[in-house]
């Protein structure tokens, strides 16, 4: 583990000396220079992230596929959405943004006379235990990503985006980024007012997005799996393809949770029935599942502009159907 | 006897930076920027004793008669002036973006802040607690130390270091060192300067004559040298911020060994410095 991480330190400090501060420097950024060591080694565990999901699911796709396609066309553009999301501009934008306005917070509550706590500071069991840290903060954000996709399904409005996520009929480990960029936008927001609120360090912040996105691919991967009497532990590809399955896409849908199925547990939303379902959203345009990137996207849209129109004339408490 | 290993690790909350002695030399303070803390650990075994919350301390320092703990606060744009016996916040200063280092004139009446995002060097009156001017310094300036009446300033983004007139601030001369000047030192007997130099690419340890302030040798260190202690046998230890190690190097020779230490090594501070005469600052000795 410490090995890695400093093989992962090692690669992002030559990415930063030789790649990144000469064009800091370039354009007179310097100022920044401590900053862009992070940039990089939030790239290079974007990197390695995705090259972990491919090792990992690749050879049990071909192992125990749940579906054989003919071919894997619809897979491509699931590609594109992995590679914008987690490596590169995506993670450090989100460091940026994060950082910016967490600083802009601090320094408010600093001048009215109040210190911001961190998390360590009002658990002191947590000073110098960084992984139970990390993984408390994985726990929380977890739980109020619950919340986000339990309502996603919820209002007509949001739906009309997240169908872009269910209209995939050839679900695999890539699957996990294909969202709506507004969908995407109110995820990234919401995220991120929880880390703000629980004082995450700008660092960890896109690292953590990371983690569970690692756990969110292997859930989509197209793989006969389940973890057995682990089940309850940790999201696992029969888990979340029961959510993706043709029945559940839309209103009644069960299995929101992406990292740690717990809360579909407490809040009785959890079906561990061990089925393999085929996935889509029959109602869905066929460009949701099979259009291009910017066509998905455009459709997308379109659908959010009527729904919202509908929501809108019944008051702004229509449901999706 | 020195293994060279890593023997213990304490902890602090996110990102411990630059380091202070207290005066009674008991206790040796961390400054843990986004932690909002100064971690206290005994400058013996390393050990934690305890923490205060105080607002994103990034570089700090007890000014020479340690009435007064300057911090300057990066993130937040702030110079807060602390009690330097109780920690209390006596004065705060917004004098330009991202104060980065600091230093103090020898009789304790001013301190020269350097504003890294601003370009500037600002300093301070600490008997009147007003500010006493602000200039031009360069582009990004970092390192900041008093010598020999005069106040020497790193300029990251022109690779070298500037000399400014404690009195009025004008800049008086000027030295190449190496790209991404960051952080400078005197020896303990007062015969080099040593200016880290952090990149882009090669980056360096340049040492100087502190009279003419040309440059003697340069070492090719990587990593990004940043905060350097010089050791009684002479060897030199170097942060290496982003090569996770420092390095021990021989200036004799300009060979180095290196440590593996973790995440972002920032400060360093050598146990044998609690024998040192005077008040003993990462910087350099009064
Ligand atoms: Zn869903
Ligand atoms: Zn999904």
């Amino acid at each position: 583990m410490q090995s890695l991480d400093r093989l992962f330190s090692i690669i992002a400090g030559y990415m930063d000396q030789w790649a990144v501060l000469p064009v800091l420097y370039y354009f007179h950024w310097m100022a920044w220079d401590d900053l862009a060591f992070d940039w990089c080694l939030i790239c290079v565990y974007g990197l390695f992230a995705v090259l972990v999901t491919y090792a990992i699911c690749v050879p049990l796709e071909l192992w125990r596929p749940v579906e054989r396609w003919p071919d894997k066309k619809a897979v491509a553009v699931d590609v594109l959405y992995t590679l914008l999301n987690r490596v590169g501009v995506v993670p450090i934008v989100t460091f940026v943004l994060f950082y910016q306005v967490q600083t802009w917070a601090t320094g408010f509550l600093v001048e009215r006379g109040f210190i911001p706590p961190t998390l360590e500071s009002l658990v002191p069991f947590l000073l110098g235990r960084p992984m139970l840290t990390f993984l408390i903060y994985a726990l929380i954000l977890d739980f109020a990503d619950y919340w986000r996709h339990r309502l996603s399904h919820s209002f007509r409005w949001w739906y009309a985006l997240h169908a872009l996520h269910h209209a995939q009929r050839q679900m695999s480990f890539w699957s996990d980024d294909r969202n709506h960029l507004i969908d995407d936008t109110i995820s990234f927001l919401w995220f991120f007012v929880i880390g703000l609120i629980i004082g995450i360090p700008p660092l960890q912040f896109p690292l953590l997005v990371l983690a569970l996105k690692f756990v969110e691919s292997l859930s989509h991967a197209n793989i006969r799996l389940s973890f057995g009497p682990l089940e309850w532990l940790l999201v696992s590809p029969r888990f979340h393809r029961f959510h993706h399955g043709l029945r559940a896409a839309g209103r009644n849908s069960c299995n929101y949770a992406s990292v740690f199925p717990v809360w579909d547990i407490m809040f009785r939303t959890a079906d561990f029935r061990d089925e393999y379902l085929p996935t889509g959203d029959a109602r869905a345009p066929e460009a949701l599942a099979t259009g291009s990137y910017v066509a998905q996207q455009a459709t997308g849209l379109k659908l959010f502009w009527q729904a919202l129109g509908k929501s809108w004339a019944s008051l702004g408490i229509g449901r999706a159907a | 006897m020195t293994t060279h290993q890593v023997v213990s690790t304490a902890p602090a909350y996110r990102e411990p930076s630059h380091w202070a002695l207290t005066p009674d030399r008991s206790q040796l303070l961390v400054a843990d920027a986004s932690g909002n803390a100064l971690f206290m650990y005994d400058p013996r075994t390393g050990a934690l004793l305890g923490h205060k919350r105080i607002a994103d301390p990034y570089q700090i320092g007890y000014t020479p008669d340690n009435r007064y703990f300057v911090v300057n606060a990066l993130r937040l744009d702030f110079v807060d002036v602390y009690d330097g016996a109780t920690l209390e916040l006596v004065k705060r200063f917004k004098p330009g973006r991202w104060p980065s280092h600091l230093d103090f004139s020898p009789d304790s009446r001013w301190s020269f802040n350097s504003m890294q995002n601003s370009d500037t060097l600002v300093s301070l009156d600490l008997t009147t607690m007003t500010e006493r001017w602000c200039v031009k310094a360069g582009t990004t300036p970092a390192g900041v130390l008093w010598l020999n009446g005069r106040v020497l300033v790193c300029l990251m983004g022109e690779g070298g270091i500037v000399e400014v007139d404690p009195i009025k601030g004008g800049i008086t001369r000027w030295q190449k060192t190496g790209d991404g000047a960051h952080n400078i030192f005197l020896d303990e007997q007062r015969h080099i300067l040593y200016v880290s130099n952090r990149g882009p690419g090669q980056t360096s340890l340049t040492a100087l004559d502190p009279i003419t302030l040309k440059p003697i040798r340069a070492y090719p260190i990587p990593g990004g040298p940043d905060d350097i202690a010089i050791a009684p046998d002479g060897k030199i230890w170097i942060a290496q911020r982003f090569a996770e190690s420092v390095a021990v190097l021989d200036p004799e020779t300009g060979d180095y060994t290196t440590i593996p230490v973790g995440r972002s090594p920032h400060g360093i501070f050598l146990s044998t410095m609690l024998k040192q005469k005077g008040q003993v600052t990462a910087e350099r000795l009064r």
